[in-house]
């Protein structure tokens, strides 16, 4: 997937950027919003991923200029002004997704990953892995075409994961992702530590494959074993 | 009381002791003015007796009193004197008592010496006292008359600027963007007032808009290292090639920058209410919020074994921004939940204009009246930010929404009181 990466702080430009390059996205980068309608003019993107505090102005131009050139490209806006009327703004503008600085990296995977399930009306959308096919829309998934019955949570675990393969989830991002302001109650981790264990324990009775990998103790990894 | 009814109470006052003191005044001018020219009269009149008696002896024999109010009496001979004095006389034909002049002399005609008296009556003087004491006091009722027929001309007319202003400052919010503007006046103080105001609103709305955009600056410039730190440490955390040590201490530096950033947003956030930059309000059923959000944690309160009972008596709808009452809810839960104990107890009641929530914790440690403090926690090494219950207060505080605490039957309850009424926002 093609991916716009407008943001003028150049560390975290390039940590999204190698992130989602190592997810097999391709990314640009640029770091101003004249460089950004410059690219949008020129190229075609799947995805633009935006901040509105740019040097040179605001990226909500950005994201009305590429709904009038594009209008079926995915944007997602990354913002450390965490209001509300930014938020309202942005969506208003045609943005489809809202992210307020700072975030963890694989949730901005997951989110790029709804966000193009959602768009591509065309394309799957249906997520297979290892012996899981998963239906975001209805909030099925059927392991060797056997329905298994999780809770929203562990549904919305299982997507969290999906969405990152391979990759370690820290506790903290797992946390905030099911909970969000909740997610500081002193005991949530032990919260998360349950809420995995349900859903591998779920997904070990069906399957017969023991999909995820506690790494040290700071988070977890959903690796699909088929492949060793 | 009005400027105006002290203004006018003082100057009646003021104005009632003059007149009393005037009146006395000219009661004393009057009267002696009056006993100088009833004494010049007396005086004539002896003039004359002394002369008919010098050229007509005989006249006095023949008719002894030429008036009633003449007296004279021969008198063996003596040293002559003349004395003018007050005196009362009785009025058989009227029955009372009158207040007179009396001139008392001795002359003599040839070797007959005699004693005169003459009384004069000063009714007139007294009718004239009576009539100023009448005038004085009509005066007075005509000034209180005029003064307040003035002072309703005046307050429909010349304060009408002052009360315009005023109203200005009532319905003046510090988020609006717009300049007050301010009818014109040919009154000075008035001008002067409007200025005054005009500068002063002025100096609000730039002050506030400058912490505004601080304020969102601020963020802006820590969010965005705080991000690079996160996201550095995460993936840093998340690839194979490290020690277990430094794994464990990258822990630790990932973990802070998740707390520095959390307390980052609820410091913003505490700003953001006290700056009362949410504006736009809704009306919200805490109810079935408290509801939503209470399924949304389902499963936290499932694993720490919290049973959890609710009573909704009647719906408490409020006029509140959405966004705040959210955070509202989520920090009482929130704090319902975390200090809470294995296997404890959450009650959540409303009544008519009040929500209870209470839940079982251990005792507090730090003194119930810091509760709603920034950086009050339960626990020197706890992981909270001290903040939730100081943004519950504040949201509370804007909203005039009543909070309290208290400790009962071994539950820590807060009780939001809710006055219709008064749910509005301070201007």
């Amino acid at each position: 997937m093609k991916i716009l990466i407008v943001e003028d702080e150049i560390d975290l430009q390039e940590t999204i950027s190698s992130f989602l390059q190592e997810e097999g996205h391709v990314c640009e980068a640029c770091n101003t919003l004249d460089s950004g309608l410059e690219k949008l003019e020129i190229y075609e993107y799947d995805c633009l991923l935006v901040d509105i505090g740019l040097p040179d102005g605001s990226g909500f131009n950005l994201v009305s200029e590429l709904k009038r050139l594009h209008p079926e490209t995915g944007i997602i806006i990354i913002s450390a002004r965490n209001s509300i009327d930014d938020k309202i703004e942005g969506f208003d503008l045609g943005a489809d997704d809202y992210l307020s600085k700072p975030f963890h990296l694989t949730e901005l995977s997951l989110r790029i990953k709804s966000l193009m399930r959602r768009l591509r009306f065309s394309g799957k959308k249906e997520i297979e892995v290892g012996k899981l096919r998963i239906l975001p829309d209805s909030h099925e998934v059927f392991a060797l075409d056997q329905p298994v019955i999780l809770t929203k949570k562990e549904f919305d675990l299982l997507i969290f994961f999906t969405s990152n393969l391979h990759r370690v989830l820290t506790k903290e991002s797992i946390a905030e992702h099911l909970w969000g302001d909740f997610a500081d109650t002193s005991d949530s981790f032990d919260f998360v530590y349950s809420q995995i264990k349900n859903l591998r324990h779920k997904l070990l009775e069906k399957t017969g494959v023991d999909y995820f990998k506690n790494v040290y103790g700071s988070g977890y990894a959903f690796n699909t074993n088929d492949e060793k | 009381m009005k400027l105006q009814n002290k203004i006018n109470r003082r100057f009646l006052f003021l104005l009632l002791v003059v007149f009393s003191l005037a009146g006395v005044v000219l009661y004393f001018v009057l009267g002696y003015v009056v006993d100088v020219n009833l004494d010049e009269v007396l005086r004539n009149r002896a003039d004359k007796i002394i002369r008919t008696l010098k050229i007509y002896p005989e006249a006095i024999d023949s008719s002894i009193s030429l008036d009633q109010s003449i007296d004279i009496y021969k008198i063996p001979p003596t040293e002559s004197y003349r004395i003018y004095s007050d005196t009362i006389v009785f009025d058989s034909s009227d029955n009372e008592f009158i207040d007179c002049r009396k001139v008392t002399f001795t002359t003599s005609a040839g070797s007959t010496y005699y004693k005169i008296c003459i009384t004069l009556s000063r009714l007139e003087t007294e009718d004239m006292v009576q009539l100023i004491f009448y005038f004085m006091v009509g005066l007075f009722l005509l000034i209180i008359l005029t003064l307040f027929i003035l002072n309703r001309l005046l307050s429909s007319s010349l304060w009408h600027p002052f009360f315009n202003t005023l109203f200005q400052l009532k319905i003046f919010r510090i988020e609006q963007k717009e300049p007050v503007r301010f009818e014109e006046t040919s009154v000075l103080e008035f001008q002067q007032l409007n200025n005054a105001v005009a500068g002063l609103f002025q100096k609000a709305q730039t002050d506030f808009k400058n912490l505004k955009e601080f304020t969102e600056n601020a963020s802006h410039e820590i969010q965005t290292p705080l991000a690079i730190i996160r996201s550095k440490t995460e993936s840093l955390l998340t690839g194979e090639n490290l020690t277990s040590g430094q794994h464990q201490q990258l822990q630790v530096v990932y973990k802070a920058a998740t707390r520095l950033s959390k307390l980052n947003e609820a410091l913003l956030l505490l700003s953001k209410i006290e700056n009362q930059q949410f504006a736009e309000e809704t009306e919200v059923d805490l109810s079935a919020l408290i509801e939503e959000r209470l399924d949304f944690i389902e499963e936290l309160i499932e694993l720490k074994k919290v049973k959890v009972t609710r009573r909704f008596e009647a719906p408490v709808r409020i006029n509140i921004n959405l966004y705040l009452a959210e955070i509202l809810v989520n920090n009482l839960l929130g704090n319902a939940l975390k200090h809470n104990i294995e296997g404890g107890i959450i009650n959540i009641q409303s009544e008519k204009n009040q929500i209870v929530f209470s839940n079982s914790g251990n005792p507090l440690t730090i003194e119930p009246n810091k509760l709603f403090h920034r950086f009050v926690k339960q626990g020197a090494g706890s992981e909270s930010t001290g903040l939730g219950l100081a943004i519950v207060a504040e949201i509370c505080k804007n909203y005039r929404i009543g909070i309290g605490y208290e400790y009962r039957d071994k539950l820590h309850c807060i009780k939001l009181t809710f006055n219709k009424r008064e749910n509005k926002k301070t201007i």
